[in-house]
């Protein structure tokens, strides 16, 4: 009886370490799904022009790369969502400053923009192409103020949430102005503002889906819809997934800033 | 100022120690003269007027509310006194205000910043400098192994070591100390007392520690202050030769002698007594309603009801038709037995031992 069960105990063991690794079992899920969906298409059961097989992808992205498209439309639409982003994101971090430290400030603008913040920013698009016409004009538009609102947001609350006992220490030691405010009040609100970039690069993105789907003349959404209207659903599918990929990396950018800067909080560590 | 309960040969004791020491140059010399502080109706210090000698350690003591910790605001200018003067060696305090640092009941330490990038905190000059001050400074408080953690990693002991440090690296001529023990465990507040007194005796500056721990108070201080409705109510030298020993009677006696003192309700201020005589009692099983009535000026008479728990009630011979003190407080009404040696309060019970007023 042992001798038999020893030799397969040990191979359990072997299993359960393979997979219990952090790094390879969550990977199992997805693994499977792919596996499943090119069987699926493979045998037949389900048409490419719905769903295009996952290699079937992969080889149009290959493709697009090759002929220099695939970079030039997403340098177009990371080219974009940078701007917007830097436009919207220092307009918002802006007021959010101002209103966060003066209160004559937050009683001048805060009303008018919470009464903004309610109007969601896509419903402007018909707006903002009359305005615009379907020119780069649009969607950097569309895209700040996409970002404005969580930037301003968290930054407003940060400021308002950072200790008035350390701002009353740091003032009994000598800090004044620029120096008290950037030892002691910028560092306190740190987490919050980082929490409002991270919410404005998912908006980024969305906004830029949105923007570049309806009117443009390069970006991956310009490319998916020229796809479209070819039935090319691999490409369809390519931007999608591409669209994806860079919302997930702006993320991780966003959680290495969280990394960096904030090293000395242990709840963000842990997250 | 009524009543202050000077110990004699105060002034003489003070310049005394001036003169035979003579190494106390570094303190400053702070006088205050006539200080009001009023939050709304309620005055918290009320024409204050005591002098600090340069050099000398300084204990407030009171009960909470009695406007010690406005006091040592006041001090280092984060709060303006709306009457009377505040002297650093004869001038304006506020021209001294960067010689004089104060230490919070909680370290206030910037928790993104480094154990000696917070010692550092307000210092400018060459980086390498200011980080070779801040050393210093930690390993005199004994933690410059730990200069480069965070302070979240630090126990609550050794974050006032470094807000301790923190304000040496200033080099202040007054230390403020408000509460800056009272969060700690008894083994590490009595460590904390050593290296307290050790450094004042080190850097000579003038402190001020307010506490409400009498004991503390009597371990480090030359002259205790009692501190009760914003005036000095008590103005003790602490002669005993340090370092100090708890264990001494010396030691025991003058701690029995300030909190006996503290615990006495101060039912001697004129103006805030009416005489009456108890015309109702009602109560429950736990609380007592007292209702006096009493005769004001102008001969108007008017009733007030004082609270107070049925078992204070039953200890004094409380009952309809007593003769009473009532005692206005800022929040209540204490009352007190005349021609006995009693006095009922709502909150307080200790003081129900006290001595009549009459």
């Amino acid at each position: 009886m042992r001798e038999t069960t020893m030799p397969w105990r040990g191979i359990k063991a072997l299993i359960q370490r393979r997979l219990s690794g952090r790094g390879t079992l969550p990977w199992l899920v997805p693994v499977l799904i792919l596996m499943a969906w090119q069987i699926t298409v493979q045998a037949g059961w389900l048409s490419t022009r719905i769903l295009p097989a996952p290699w079937a992808v992969v080889t149009a992205g290959w493709g697009l790369l090759l002929s220099g498209e695939l970079l030039e439309h997403l340098g177009a639409s990371t080219a974009r969502a940078a701007s917007g982003f830097v436009i919207g994101g220092s307009i918002g971090f802006f007021f959010g400053l101002i209103n966060g430290a003066y209160r004559l400030a937050e009683n001048l603008f805060d009303t008018t923009l919470q009464m903004v913040r309610n109007v969601p920013h896509l419903a402007l698009i018909p707006l903002v192409i009359l305005w615009f016409g379907i020119g780069e004009e649009g969607k950097l538009f569309l895209v700040a103020l996409g970002v404005f609102f969580p930037i301003y947001l968290n930054t407003f609350h940060g400021i308002r949430s950072v200790p008035p006992d350390l701002i009353e220490m740091g003032r009994s030691y000598g800090l004044r102005g620029w120096a008290l405010f950037r030892q002691v009040i910028l560092p306190g609100a740190l987490p919050n503002i980082l929490v409002g970039v991270r919410y404005a690069l998912g908006f980024t993105w969305l906004t830029l889906i949105v923007a570049e789907t309806i009117s443009a003349t390069s970006g991956i959404g310009y490319m998916a819809m020229n796809a479209r209207e070819f039935l090319q659903t691999d490409v369809v599918v390519l931007a999608i997934l591409l669209y994806a990929a860079l919302g997930k990396a702006a993320d991780m950018a966003a959680r290495a800033m969280e990394r960096r800067w904030l090293r000395w909080n242990k709840s963000f560590l842990a997250a | 100022m009524k009543r202050i309960e000077q110990s004699p040969g105060l002034q003489a004791g003070v310049t005394q120690r001036d003169k035979t020491m003579g190494i106390r140059d570094n303190g400053l010399e702070v006088r205050l003269e006539a200080v009001q502080r009023r939050f709304g109706e309620r005055i918290v210090i009320d024409n204050l007027t005591t002098r600090f000698a340069a050099g000398e350690f300084i204990t407030v003591v009171g009960r909470s509310g009695c406007g010690k910790s406005t006091l040592l605001r006041l001090l280092a200018g984060l709060d303006a006194a709306q009457g009377g003067q505040l002297y650093a060696d004869g001038r304006p305090l506020k021209e001294a205000i960067g010689d004089v640092r104060i230490m919070y009941q909680d370290a206030r330490l910037l928790p993104w910043r480094s154990v000696v990038n917070n010692v550092a905190l307000g210092l400018t000059g060459k980086r390498d400098i200011v980080r070779a001050l801040a050393l210093e400074a930690l390993s005199q408080v004994g933690l410059a192994d730990r200069a480069d953690e965070w302070p979240e990693n630090l126990s609550g002991g050794q974050r006032q070591r470094v807000a301790l440090a923190r304000a040496l690296v200033h080099r202040p001529r007054l230390l403020l100390l408000d509460e800056p023990l009272g969060a700690l465990d008894a083994l590490t507040r009595i460590e904390m007392h050593r290296l307290i007194e050790r450094i004042w005796r080190e850097h000579r500056f003038t402190a001020v520690l307010v506490t409400h721990d009498v004991s503390e108070a009597v371990v480090l201080a030359d002259r205790i202050l009692l501190i009760e409705d914003g005036q000095v109510a008590l103005d003790q030298m602490v002669e005993l030769a340090r370092p100090r020993a708890r264990g001494d009677a010396a030691f025991a006696q003058l701690e029995g002698q300030v909190l006996d003192r503290l615990l006495t309700v101060r039912a001697l201020e004129q103006r805030n007594q009416i005489r009456g005589r108890v015309s109702a009692i009602r109560a429950d099983e736990v609380l007592a309603e007292v209702e006096v009535e009493i005769t004001g000026q102008e001969g108007r008479r008017d009733k007030v009801v004082s609270t107070l728990t049925v078992r204070n009630l039953r200890e004094h011979a409380l009952e309809v038709g007593s003769e009473v003190l009532a005692i206005f407080k800022p929040n209540e009404v204490a009352l007190a037995l005349v021609d006995t040696t009693a006095t009922a309060n709502t909150e307080e019970h200790a003081v129900a031992q006290e001595r009549a007023v009459a």
